[in-house]
């Protein structure tokens, strides 16, 4: 057995080289916000249509 | 289908998958044949990862999923951005550190051998039964409606598939899921633009999606808490998330898309863009099911989407009846639209209500001259299939679209079966080589060639095995879900290991090998003792492999325990 190895710093440090985006961590929360701005327009389209 | 349709057709599928196997017919690479080219960039490995979910199914039920009980589906896919984050943070930069070619292989490496044969045995047995289903369930859909030979739609397919999986392996597949996956999106934008065309004059998308909205089939979100409601928010954020993280980071058919590639960063950029890209995605094509509900409310169409079926049951005056009755309730349900329509423009509140109670109540009484047509069918022959919503779209292809396009979009069809199944082939070929060939026989890992010769005839064995048994599949359909049920069963623990493995540092591979086999007995006693819905010995296996780690690795003899950090 090996332990789990703990989170890879060395990934991390590595920039994502996406225009407005300097670390990984600030790219996950951009998809997470458009994952909350997608449900909060699928709410809207059910309000309005249904 | 006229020449037109048959040249698209023809020369869109056979031409790419001619184009993939010309183009990776020298692959000599074990590394290139099982993970793909190393110059990858991060846009193949995005659409090769939305190919291999998206099968047939995807394009020919989620349409009639739309068409017959609205938007709410795409609930289901609320956890999947959220394990895609996930997947990137922990599960890829992981498995490119070990730089392994399987997600089992981490397993042993984390563990231990007996561990990771357990990982690789589960997906084996689940991915194996269920090789022949990918090919079969679009078969029968699209044979039986274009009054095609079954056998020989699969043998095409099958054979297809297999041709340029084993020649390039998973450079080979990216290169097609990448050319299919534009293909698909060119079909199913001219779907909808066609769809929208054809609206009656004055309806328009507005006015469509008001109609369909007051019938219904609009609702996207569902915020209940109420447990017996099948698609909700709730349901979706966390039963997706749970189904999501286990397909995306421990199934080998998508682990194998993004796991090569030029580097981390592209793997983790292919993901995101699905994150981004997939519920849109199903949106759309859900509301063209929804759109189609609104077009066949003012174009004619029969009482029961399956014409095949129907036709060789309606022999007597109850089945012509039932006709007639349907179209005299659609000219009225067609009235009452109109008249409603007219009433919301009026601006009168009282008149709206009274005219959109009205057309409700006419929808209703069409939609029960369809059921009572299932029920008819299904009277006359209890194995009958009465489930028509698959049909929908299809029939809609055939029937409206131009020359030319027809052939497009039965080759989308085609396109994404293949995509899906070639992912599947050289995910099961890879494993076989890597985690039980290579295993039983290590001396013979050190030739190269002879890897790349073994891991070919390993997926073209497992295409033979899917194509013999999506023949076999047309005498025992019941089969379809019990394969569907058997993946329930062994996901949840082969997610648990996982788990385990990324989130348990202090867990050893004794520990969680016998808890994972505990937990895989206590789901199928579960599953013979109980009667609740297969989707939740996903959490039930995963739970109870986790629970037993932590407990087997508090009470296993110290022993054993130091063994293994020794070991480790």
């Amino acid at each position: 057995m090996t332990l789990a190895p703990g989170p890879d710093t060395r990934a991390d440090s590595e920039p994502p080289d996406v225009p407005g985006f300097r670390t990984w961590r600030g790219l996950y929360l951009f998809v997470f916000g458009w994952f909350v701005l997608v449900l909060a327009l699928l709410t809207a389209f059910t309000a309005i249509f249904s | 289908m006229n020449l037109a349709d048959w040249i698209v057709l023809l020369g869109t599928l056979v031409g790419i998958a001619a184009y993939a196997a010309w183009r990776t017919r020298n692959i000599r690479s074990l590394n290139t044949y099982l993970r793909g080219s190393t110059s990858t960039g991060w846009g193949t490995i995005g659409l090769s990862v939305m190919a291999t979910q998206a099968s047939a199914i995807t394009f020919l039920s989620i349409p009639g999923q739309g068409f017959e009980s609205g938007m709410g589906f795409v609930q289901n896919y609320f956890g999947l951005p959220l394990a895609l984050i996930i997947v990137c943070a922990v599960f890829l930069p992981m498995y490119r550190r070990l730089n392994v070619y399987t997600a089992y292989e981490f397993l042993g490496q984390r563990f231990d051998e007996k561990t990771r044969l357990l990982g690789a045995g589960l997906f084996l047995l689940q991915r194996g039964l269920a090789a022949g289903v990918t090919i079969y369930a679009p078969a029968i859909i699209i044979s039986t409606v274009l009054g095609w030979r079954i056998d020989l739609v699969i043998v095409f397919t099958g054979l297809l598939v297999i041709v340029y999986t084993v020649t390039g392996g998973s450079e080979a597949v990216a290169l097609t899921h990448k050319w299919q996956m534009t293909m698909i999106s060119a079909g199913m934008a001219t779907a909808l633009v066609v769809l929208l065309l054809r609206l009656p004059d004055g309806l328009g998308f507005t006015g469509a999606a008001h109609v369909a909205g007051a019938l219904g089939k609009l609702q996207a979100v569902d915020f209940s808490l109420d447990p017996s409601r099948r698609y909700t928010v709730w349901t979706g954020v966390f039963g997706g998330l749970f189904l999501s993280l286990s397909y995306f980071g421990t199934d080998q058919s998508q682990v194998q898309r993004y796991i090569g590639g030029a580097s981390l960063r592209e793997g983790r950029l292919g993901l995101m863009f699905n994150a981004v890209l997939k519920i849109p995605m199903q949106f759309v094509i859900l509301l063209i099911g929804a759109l189609l509900f609104v077009f066949y409310q003012f174009a004619p169409h029969p009482v029961f989407f399956n014409q095949a079926e129907w036709n060789r049951h309606a022999q007597d005056g109850k089945f012509a009846a039932l006709e007639a009755r349907h179209a005299s309730a659609l000219a009225q349900s067609q009235s009452a639209i109109r008249a409603w329509l007219e009433a919301r423009a009026s601006d009168d509140a009282a008149r709206e209500a009274s005219a959109r109670a009205a057309m409700v109540a006419a929808n209703d009484r069409a939609d029960a001259i369809r059921v009572e047509a299932r029920a008819a069918i299904a009277a006359a022959d209890p194995r009958a299939k009465t489930k028509d919503s698959d049909y929908v779209f299809i029939t809609f292809i055939l029937t409206e679209l131009p020359h030319g396009t027809i052939g497009l979009l039965v080759a989308v069809m085609f396109a994404a079966a293949l995509s899906s199944k070639a992912a599947e082939l050289a995910a099961l070929g890879t494993t076989t080589t890597i985690d039980l060939w290579r295993h039983f026989r290590p001396l013979a890992a050190a030739d190269e060639r002879r890897d790349v010769r073994v891991a070919r005839r390993f997926t073209a064995m497992w295409g033979l095995v899917a194509v013999a048994f999506a023949l076999f599949a047309g005498f025992a359909e019941n089969l379809i879900e019990a394969i569907n049920i058997l993946g329930s069963i062994f996901y949840g623990v082969l997610l648990g290991l996982f788990l385990v493995a990324f989130f348990l540092r202090h867990v050893g591979g004794s520990a969680v090998f016998f808890a994972a086999v505990a937990a895989e007995a206590l789901v199928i006693v579960m599953y013979f003792s109980l009667n609740i819905g297969y989707l939740w010995y996903n959490i039930i296996g995963c739970a109870a492999c986790v629970a037993f780690s932590l407990v087997l690795q508090t009470v296993l003899p110290p022993r054993v325990r130091a063994d293994e950090v020794r070991a480790g």
